[in-house]
């Protein structure tokens, strides 16, 4: 009797939800296997902590450029796809203000705010790091910052903003356009190379020993991880605490009523181009900073991994794209456990699909930057 | 002042005669000096879509004024549109002898109106404070005392006051609405439906809950479809059908009109 009621219920299950029992054996077999490698010894212990820290990292620029995007897609509801061009903006005006920084004196200055273009310069001569040149880094960073804010601000003024009661598609559709315009003036101004900024040997780092080999933490990581959970903390207590911040929450959530209740609703949209920009911009400059390279295509590229994000973790909230943004990041650093490298990316998107076939409206669900 | 508006009403000869039509009392003038709000033949609708024609609509200083009428007969839409929150097509609406009429709608509340709209009154996803610190946010500080006399009035709100606004019932939503848009303790408090989706034994409460908001001296102007019991309780009530005033009079009246008792209020 026991065995033909266990049998009922697998067979209702199995009717009722084939798809979750072929993810469960999924998910089965990726343990197995994980586990069975690190017993027998063909799967290190040290490199899978390896992959885990640097999907960790991956995933917090993720998220940290993802919470602008969700926060102009709640409280503006559009998707903007120029985007990841705003990060790409952020970078190059950040980058060319540490080069020249780092590098006054050493090489001309055309060069060094072209940062580098046609590789009249090298970042790794002029030895950029946050150890070596923190001043420049520093303020890099900020400028990236308030570059992007500064570049949000005046594409939404004379771009966004006459359109503002177009549908959400008329928007989307002119932010596709405006992310090739940016990217282009981008190519136009710095050049298609890929340069290297950081040369990553020289970065200092610690190794530690771990069971089975070494696992090894450099001070760039240290920097994104300090930056990054610093910005999250900060926007969380800005929308939690401050007056501001609950006028943007209350602004997503109803802004008929946010209107009628007396909150300025353009100097909210202003405010929220300002904090989603210049997370923006600072999360395109420490990917850079981080990586070591930079290439116009940079920002567009990461994109799709932050919409996935944004997606993932219920569009329209600033946690959902944080926590989003850190299982995109371990999936694609963790995937090479089992499949090869180039297949990381996809993996995140399959990874993303999967979750939102079983919660189709995100973790954080609904439209809210609460 | 309140009386004093009534006398005059009560003078105007026709009024002594059942309900006057409305086009008349637009022709008082007596009326139209002792106005808080005042409509004056005011056309909108959403776009293209006109609902509202010539419609003249008073509410005197801590009077309360109730807008009956079928379905569809623009009741919210005048409320919207004192608001700023319709197409403009014509006619005016002063306030305290200011002409608001092109006022957006997120300046309006600097003058001393509050509104409770029908549906999604409160921010869902803010707790109950937070709602009732954004009905103050045109002020630099949460007024403590506008805040403790919202709590006092709404006692249910003190004892939820971290809860989110969304998970609330139906009731407590629309006394934390009433609550956020008296934040500002506004002199003309515009509600509308504040009885729909209540539990029957919630309507009275709140019925008395908005006759002790007007007898603390606002003005109240509400939009009602339980018309019998918001005509018991207002001082004046408007009929408004079709888009136009049709009767205007004391509650009471209109309550004990054959004509309107047998179209609006069945029989």
């Amino acid at each position: 009797m026991g065995v033909s009621e266990t049998y009922a219920r697998g067979r209702r299950l199995a009717g009722e939800q084939p798809f979750a029992i072929v993810v469960g054996l999924v998910a089965v077999w990726l343990v197995w296997f994980l586990v069975e490698g690190l017993v027998t010894g063909r799967i290190r212990v040290s490199n899978v902590l390896s992959y885990a820290w640097d999907g960790l990292l991956r995933g917090l620029i993720v998220g940290l450029a993802g919470i602008g995007l969700s926060m102009t897609y709640s409280i503006l509801n559009f998707a903007n796809f120029s985007h990841g061009d705003y990060i790409t903006s952020g970078a190059f005006s950040g980058w060319a203000v540490t080069y020249l920084l780092a590098g006054l004196g050493e090489a001309n200055i055309g060069s060094l705010l072209l940062v580098g273009a046609g590789g009249s310069v090298f970042g790794g001569a002029l030895g950029i790091g946050i150890t070596t040149s923190p001043l420049a880094v520093v303020v890099g960073m900020l400028i990236a910052g308030a570059a992007s804010i500064g570049l949000a601000l005046f594409i939404d003024r004379f771009v966004y903003k006459p359109i503002r009661d177009e549908s959400g598609i008329a928007l989307l559709i002119t932010s596709v356009g405006v992310a090739f315009a940016l990217r282009y003036i981008i190519v136009f101004v710095f050049g298609t190379d890929v340069r290297g900024t950081t040369s990553a040997g020289e970065v200092p780092r610690v190794s530690f020993y771990l069971i089975d080999g070494s696992f090894r933490i450099n001070a760039h990581d240290i920097t994104l991880l300090v930056v990054a959970v610093g910005l999250m903390l900060g926007v969380h207590l800005l929308l939690q605490t401050t007056k501001l911040g609950k006028a943007m929450r209350a602004m997503s959530d109803n802004e008929d009523l946010a209107r009628i209740t007396g909150i300025p609703t353009e100097q909210v949209i202003r405010a929220t181009w300002i904090v989603g920009g210049g997370l923006t911009g600072i999360a395109g400059y420490m990917f850079v900073l981080w990586k070591g390279t930079l290439g116009f295509n940079d920002g567009w590229l990461l994109l799709l991994l932050v919409f996935a994000a944004v997606i993932l973790g219920g569009i329209g909230s600033i946690y959902g794209a944080i926590a989003g943004g850190i299982v995109i990041g371990l999936t694609a650093s963790m995937s090479v456990i089992w499949i090869p490298s180039e297949f990381g990316r996809a993996a995140a998107f399959f990874v993303m699909i999967v979750i939102l076939l079983f919660k189709p409206q995100g973790i954080f669900s609904g439209r809210t930057t609460a | 002042m309140k009386y004093e508006f009534v006398e005059t009403f009560l003078l105007a000869p026709r009024a002594l005669c059942g309900p006057r039509l409305a086009t008349s009392h637009s022709r008082t003038p007596e009326v139209v000096r002792v106005s808080l709000l005042e409509v004056r033949d005011l056309d909108a609708g959403y776009g293209e879509l006109q609902i509202l024609t010539d419609v003249d609509l008073d509410v005197a200083d801590e009077e309360y004024v109730t807008i009956v009428g079928p379905n569809g007969a623009g009741k919210s839409t005048v409320m919207k549109s004192v608001f700023g929150l319709t197409t403009h097509m014509g006619g005016t609406v002063t306030f305290a002898d200011e002409d608001i009429t092109a006022t957006k709608p997120e300046d309006v509340i600097h003058k001393g109106l509050g509104y409770v709209p029908q549906n999604d009154n409160v921010f869902a996803e803010l707790n109950v404070e937070e709602n009732l610190e954004m009905g103050a946010y045109i002020l630099d500080e949460v007024p403590q005392d506008a805040l403790r006399m919202v709590y006092d009035r709404f006692p249910i709100l003190e004892e939820r006051k971290d809860q989110k606004a969304g998970t609330m019932s139906g009731g407590q939503q629309q006394m934390l609405a009433m609550g956020r848009a008296l934040m500002l303790d506004p002199d003309l408090l515009l509600l509308d439906e504040p009885s729909a989706g209540l539990a029957p034994d919630l309507v009275d409460e709140m019925f008395d809950k908005i006759d002790e908001i007007n007898e603390a001296g606002t003005a109240v102007l509400m939009v009602e479809q339980n018309a019998k019991e918001a005509l018991r309780r207002c001082d004046r009530g408007y009929v408004l059908v079709n888009g136009q005033n049709r009767y205007v009079d004391e509650g009471d009246k209109l309550l004990n009109d054959e004509d309107v008792r047998q179209d609006f209020l069945g029989g």
